[in-house]
């Protein structure tokens, strides 16, 4: 059992949240973490859909780990 | 007369004795037919029809019992009643077997799918469990005390998981398939427990 899944690693049972307009990785952290900081987790989560953790987009489906 | 009736009572007694001893090999053959069968069926009866086998085991014991006391004649008589309760026996022992073989391999197909989903289930967990633990606060409707009792609930799958995949290791889909099904409901409690929804 991995302890961090890879950004590729294909999880059915990982949380997925759909980025809304005026959203932030941020505000994303504080909503499933309580901790806006640990944006960058969900960041290195999703490289292969996001190159800079300030630009994310409404729409895009981002993997909660 | 008297020494007709002697003579009767004498033939009387011949017949019998006659009778008797004509009796006693079927009787033995009747009886050492049916502890023949009976061993070559015994193990399989033993683990899937067990009251039936006692029951068929205490009619044979009767009529060794007859044999012992020298009634062939009872053993013969009951020897047809015996053989049926061997049939039937067997019949039954036969049946559950493939109810169990079928039940076993059905398992078996269950288990491909359940051990890959799991293991995919718990580092799910493991990976929430983890950012939470990092977290310098919560989010809304996750206290302290559901995290502490997540991360018991953890290690409580994990060690859970083991031995369903030991089981499955030995062969035993049957038993597999029940402790991984209690993993995944734990599973499924905790992630619940933690607002994480699947997909």
């Amino acid at each position: 059992m991995a302890d961090e899944p890879t950004p590729t690693e294909q999880n059915p049972y990982t949380q997925t949240h759909v980025v809304a307009a005026g959203e932030t990785l941020g505000k994303i952290a504080k909503q499933y973490y309580g901790d806006a900081s640990l944006y960058t987790q969900i960041f290195e989560a999703n490289r292969d859909v996001l190159k800079d953790p300030n630009k994310i987009f409404p729409g895009q489906k981002l993997r909660i780990p | 007369m008297k020494k007709q009736l002697t003579w009767l009572i004498a033939a009387m007694m011949a017949v019998l004795i006659v009778g008797c001893a004509n009796q006693k090999g079927p009787a033995e053959q009747a009886i050492a037919g049916a502890e023949s069968t009976l061993s070559g069926m015994r193990d399989m009866a033993q683990k899937y029809v067990p009251d039936q086998l006692a029951a068929v085991d205490a009619q044979l014991a009767s009529l060794k019992d007859a044999f012992a006391k020298g009634d062939y004649k009872a053993v013969l008589a009951g020897a047809p009643a015996l053989t049926s309760a061997i049939g039937s026996l067997k019949e039954a022992a036969s049946a559950k077997a493939a109810e169990a073989e079928a039940a076993m391999a059905k398992a078996k197909d269950a288990w491909a799918s359940m051990s890959t989903d799991v293991p995919k289930m718990v580092a799910a967990l493991q990976s929430r469990v983890d950012m939470l633990t990092k977290s310098h606060h919560l989010p809304s409707g996750v206290t302290k005390d559901t995290l502490a009792s997540a991360k018991t609930g953890l290690d409580s799958i994990k060690s859970a998981w083991n031995d369903a995949t030991t089981a499955a290791s030995s062969g035993d889909f049957t038993g597999a398939m029940a402790k991984a099904t209690a993993v995944k409901d734990q599973a499924t409690a905790i992630m619940q427990s933690l607002h994480m929804s699947s997909g």
